[in-house]
């Protein structure tokens, strides 16, 4: 029994992230990888980092408006995540759809197929942004766990 | 020895991470960021809700006056609302940290109400906005511009018609 809250201790320091891109422009995308691979912004301070597989995330960061044509690989690519996994938004785009919203090829908000925990509005939000929402990501994602 | 003048460099200097989120982060004095709306000076002409891109501004009637809202998570930060406001009316702040929680989703709302007056000529039931006047020859003093403002907006082109410009 003893073994178990400290590996709860040692779990919660480094959440890793995944990028899912749902149609975006690449702004956001830019952004994240900004906020993670140049040392003024260094997400790694928190313990977060970049991951290339689903299957080792703990916190989704989802750019673009979810696009039609994208909609059922993002959905699956969703699924391949473990729990439990912190959702954020970033960008208008997922939110509310943006300057694309109300139109035929774009299924935005988000929300209405995967569940959100934390936006982050912005075309495209700054780097100091995506490190705001990621922090209250984290926060959430220890009480989840 | 090159390499020693950049090790003393950045001994001085320290390192390049920002303190943000530890400490407080470094903002632009005229980034674009969420938008301030101040109803006061609102001339009601509505360019704003025509100009935005992303259908962010909207303003209703309803029974209390002329509501304005912008809400924040479809708002780009283009910036075309506070261009073209012939008042300044609307402002573009540089507050960048608008993360939220999905919960607080639908009140990320800029709110501003334009209320109704009655009009102290005609008795007329109209909008307190702000008079257009700004290509008024000589410019209304502050007397003036009350006066104007508490007119609907027939009497108001009366008054302005009427004023004595002195020659």
């Amino acid at each position: 029994m003893g073994l178990i809250p400290n590996f709860k201790n040692i779990a919660t320091r480094s959440p890793w992230i995944y990028r899912i891109n749902a149609g975006s422009c690449n702004g956001c995308d830019v952004e994240m990888a900004t906020t993670a691979l140049i040392p003024r912004y260094d997400i790694e301070r928190l313990g977060c980092q970049y991951c290339g597989s689903p299957k080792h995330a703990d916190i989704v960061l989802i750019s673009g408006p979810l696009t039609v044509r994208v909609k059922d690989a993002v959905l699956r690519m969703y699924e391949e995540i473990p729990d439990p996994k912190v959702t954020v938004a970033v960008g208008v785009c997922p939110i509310s759809g943006g300057i694309f919203r109300e139109s035929y090829a774009v299924l935005a908000p988000i929300d209405q197929y995967i569940p959100i925990d934390v936006n982050v509005p912005g075309c495209p939000p700054r780097p100091q942004a995506i490190i705001a929402g990621v922090a209250k990501a984290i926060a959430i994602w220890r009480e989840r766990l | 020895m090159n390499f020693l003048t950049i090790f003393a460099r950045n001994l001085k200097q320290g390192p390049q991470t920002e303190a943000f989120p530890l400490g407080p982060a470094f903002t632009p004095e005229r980034l674009r960021g969420r938008i301030e709306f101040n109803a006061a000076t609102c001339e009601g002409c509505r360019i704003c809700e025509r100009v935005c891109p992303a259908n962010a501004i909207r303003f209703a009637k309803t029974p209390d006056g002329m509501t304005f809202d912008c809400w924040h998570n479809t708002c780009v930060f283009c910036g075309n609302c506070e261009f073209y406001c012939p008042t300044d009316a609307i402002h573009q702040t540089n507050d960048w940290d608008l993360s939220h929680v999905n919960a607080d989703k639908f009140d990320m709302v800029e709110h501003g109400l334009i209320p109704n007056q009655t009009c102290v000529e005609c008795g007329a039931t109209a909008l307190n906005t702000a008079p257009m006047v700004k290509n008024a020859k000589p410019p209304l003093s502050t007397e003036e511009y009350a006066e104007v403002r508490a007119r609907c907006p027939k009497c108001r082109a009366k008054y302005l018609k009427n004023r004595k410009v002195p020659a």
